[in-house]
């Protein structure tokens, strides 16, 4: 089989190359990715961060005139942090239920983007509480 | 009950590894009789575990408490359709259907392959086997559906967001799709074993393979339908790891089904598509793994679940064990022929291969860069909508205008000047409605024109195939009865085409409004003015319903009522938001009207979105499974043609 001077080969090699480029590029520059931390992580980071944790009481506000006050503690700990919250409010939201929230820590308190609040489904394929 | 459901489980896994082990044995003692036994094995698994499956159902249906399964998952006010669907709305019974469908598919597969091909299938039934084996040992020793308890007064009940008519075909579907993707892989794995690479095991599945893609494909867009009109946020498609665990191999398939055109057209790319359907099927057990293991965080939320690791140990083992076999079997696996010219079918099939999987792997990366950047920089990060918008866009245009060249463009070469006569049209027409949607001012979104652009120049080369076809073979049905896979292929691209114009319609050029109203207030979005009159509330069955009236008007002319709310389900305690929907057929645009919040007073915090075009992307679901159809239904020609070229005598007859 001749395979010397195969110009399909150069093509292909060169269009793989071009998609690798893409990526890379991209990502270098854009996609760095936002970090998903607990509250007990947050002090330290200034940026954008996703936080994600369980939800403590009093909830107050109604997130539209007034921003949803709230507490995030994490998942398995006792650290928690004052998140303040405007946009829409997924039905699932509660006072113990697994939240996550884009935004950023601002004097002490975690002031989320809007509408970027999302409750985690609770009924499937999770292990059961003995 | 529960112990006939465990001991059916018990006897499916011991005939499972029979099936593995002695077909094993079999094929490399090349024991007929052993074989057929084997087959055998792998037939009776599938009447066991549907015996296990009869006993859940029956319990689910009636409401059998005792079993923790359906405690946790129904309720005495589920209505019983949900009750049947609680039958895949939790781990263990969405395992146990899965291993239903696998026994389900090998037992097809193997009835209907073992006189055709029976070397080939003697080397299938151990893999197919060998995976089954893994499912049914998860279900009888790490998450059995029929653990027991004292029942309660009481169930859980199903997810509100579950109890929709979608929940009973959509997770269905998917499965059909997911574990339909194991049948090509166990026969590219069996053509592997048995040293026979040519194209005979790619003849025996491609049916299975468009077929499992088909429910993919139809599945994946009754569940973007699904979050569409349940969840209530006026989206389709979140690009959660979820959603993108289907996606993935969905489109590691679809390069799977062109590239095998190439194989058996010219002979080439063999170790490639050992590779797609590697990957493919490696993608659908990493779905699998990945709504189990709570690894990454997803709004569906599967969190840590023992059967996590198990997957995990069972993917590696399968891709290292596939990996092995292709590195084992490269000197089989070499081209007949090679590509002639860089402006050919086989090319342009090649340059779709690229980008579909360049996409694939591209999304993979983002479902997987929370656990990359936890492992390399010890910090979790996930990358959002805007990482996969971009590649969408970059890797999907350049496929979307791929899909009206290729059929355009004759295999092997193509002159430059067939090419010109050729293009002359569609590129005409193509240039046409750009100049026009321009005007029209769609350039507001270069994304959105581009790819109106392109679905122009795309639908302008299906139906010049069609014209062009229909004039050769004197009438359009002698047309398709004669090709069926490649004009239903056609048929599938148009409703791409659908898709790729719905998407951009309502992502590229929609608007939305929100505003607190009380009753006799008014708001504006788009075109539309709502005029909020009043709320009431009423009992349902399992719920209680509150619903806003709202009525709609065009300028001044009232055009319809819409009934927005929210649902309270009493068993499961929680609120659900009830999106009302008002399509304008004629413009194929939906108005949404989302209740965000009411408050006891009558006050309501009010969302509305105007989607144009967002109804293509369901019609494009019908024309794809019309094409798909079109492109399954058996073909006695090609079928004869088919046999004269591949079948050999069986050992038997020999």
């Amino acid at each position: 089989m001749q395979r010397r001077g195969n110009p399909a080969r150069l093509v292909i090699a060169l269009s793989v190359a071009t998609v690798l480029a893409i990526f890379l590029l991209y990502t270098s520059i854009a996609a760095q990715g936002t970090p998903s931390l607990q509250p007990s992580q947050l002090p330290g980071h200034h940026g954008r961060v996703t936080l994600g944790g369980k939800v403590v009481g009093p909830v107050a506000g109604n997130a539209h005139d007034t921003p949803l006050r709230f507490r995030l503690r994490d998942r398995n700990g006792t650290v928690t942090v004052p998140v303040s919250y405007r946009g829409t409010v997924p039905d699932m939201f509660k006072v113990d239920r697994e939240v996550a929230v884009d935004g950023a820590l601002v004097n002490g308190v975690f002031v989320a983007k809007a509408n970027t609040l999302v409750t985690k489904c609770p009924s499937k394929y999770t292990t059961k509480k003995s | 009950m529960a112990e006939l459901g465990r001991a059916a489980l018990i006897v499916s896994l011991g005939l499972a590894l029979y099936a593995a082990l002695a077909g094993f044995w079999a094929a490399r003692t090349r024991k007929r009789r052993l074989a057929d036994s084997a087959g055998n094995a792998l037939l009776a698994a599938l009447g066991a575990t549907a015996v296990a499956a009869a006993v859940l159902l029956s319990a689910l249906i009636r409401h059998d408490f005792s079993f923790t399964y359906v405690a946790d998952h129904t309720s005495t006010e589920l209505p019983l359709g949900y009750s049947v669907s609680a039958f895949w709305g939790g781990q263990e019974g969405s395992l146990l259907l899965w291993l239903l469908v696998l026994t389900g598919y090998g037992a097809a597969a193997v009835l209907l392959n073992r006189r055709r091909a029976p070397d080939l299938v003697a080397w299938t039934v151990p893999v197919l086997a060998g995976i089954a084996s893994f499912f049914a040992f998860l279900l009888v020793a790490v998450a059995s559906p029929f653990a027991t308890q004292n029942a309660p007064a009481q169930g859980a009940g199903l997810n509100p967001s579950l109890q929709n008519p979608y929940m009973l075909a959509h997770p269905p579907l998917l499965y059909l799709g997911y574990v339909g993707l194991t049948v090509p892989f166990a026969f590219g794995m069996g053509a592997l074993l048995a040293g026979r690479t040519d194209e005979r095991w790619i003849v025996a599945t491609r049916r299975w393979t468009l077929f499992a893609w088909t429910a993919l494909g139809v599945g994946q867009l009754l569940g973007a339908h699904w979050a569409y009109v349940e969840v209530g946020w006026g989206g389709y498609y979140a690009w959660d790891p979820v959603e993108n665990a289907a996606l993935m191999p969905w489109l590691a398939a679809t390069a799977f089904l062109h590239s095998v055109m190439i194989q058996e057209k010219r002979g080439m790319l063999k170790v490639w598509n050992m590779l797609l359907v590697i990957l493919a099927f490696g993608l659908s057990l990493f779905g699998t793994f990945l709504t189990r293991s709570g690894v990454v965080n997803s709004i569906h939320s599967f969190t840590q679940s023992s059967i996590g690791p198990w997957f995990l140990g069972f993917i590696c083992a399968v891709v290292a064990f596939a990996l092995a076999l292709v590195f084992w079997r490269l000197p089989l696996l070499r081209s007949k022929t090679r590509l002639e010219s860089l402006v050919s079918r086989e090319a342009t099939f090649l340059y779709n291969n690229l980008l579909l999987v360049a996409l694939c792997l591209t999304i993979l990366w983002g479902v997987a860069f929370p656990i990359l950047s936890e492992l390399v920089k010890g910090e979790s990060r996930t990358v959002g909508r805007p990482y996969y918008d971009f590649f969408l866009r970059t890797f999907g245009l350049p496929l979307l205008l791929l899909m009206g060249i290729g059929p355009l463009v004759a295999w092997r070469r193509a002159s430059l000047r067939a090419l010109r006569r050729t293009f002359v049209w569609p590129a005409g027409v193509a240039v046409a409605v750009g100049i026009l949607l321009l005007a029209l001012g769609a350039g507001s979104s270069a994304p959105g024109l581009i790819a109106y652009t392109f679905s122009a120049f795309v639908l302008a080369s299906v139906t010049l195939e069609f014209v062009r076809g229909t004039r050769a073979a004197g009438s359009f049905t002698q047309l398709v009865s004669r090709n069926r896979r490649r004009y239903g292929g056609y048929v599938v691209h148009a409703a791409i085409v659908l898709l790729a114009v719905g998407i951009a319609g309502s992502s590229a050029y929609g608007s939305s409004s929100e505003r607190r109203l009380t009753p006799g207030q008014t708001m504006k979005v788009g075109r539309y003015t709502l005029a909020y009159r009043s709320v009431a509330q009423r009992r349902g069955p399992n719920d209680l319903e509150v619903r806003a009236a709202v009525d709609v008007y065009r300028g001044r002319t009232l055009i319809g009522h819409v009934h927005p709310g929210k649902n309270t389900y009493f068993a499961e305690q929680q609120v659900s938001n009830e999106m009302a929907i008002r399509t304008d057929w004629l413009r194929a645009e939906d108005l949404d009207v989302i209740t965000d919040q009411i408050d006891p007073n009558g006050t309501i915090y009010f969302k509305a979105l105007v989607k144009p075009l967002v109804n293509f992307i369901w019609l494009a679901g019908v024309v794809f499974l019309f094409g798909s159809v079109v492109a399954l239904w058996p073909d006695a020609r090609e079928q004869r043609r088919l046999v004269s070229r591949y079948a050999l005598p069986t050992p038997a007859e020999a």
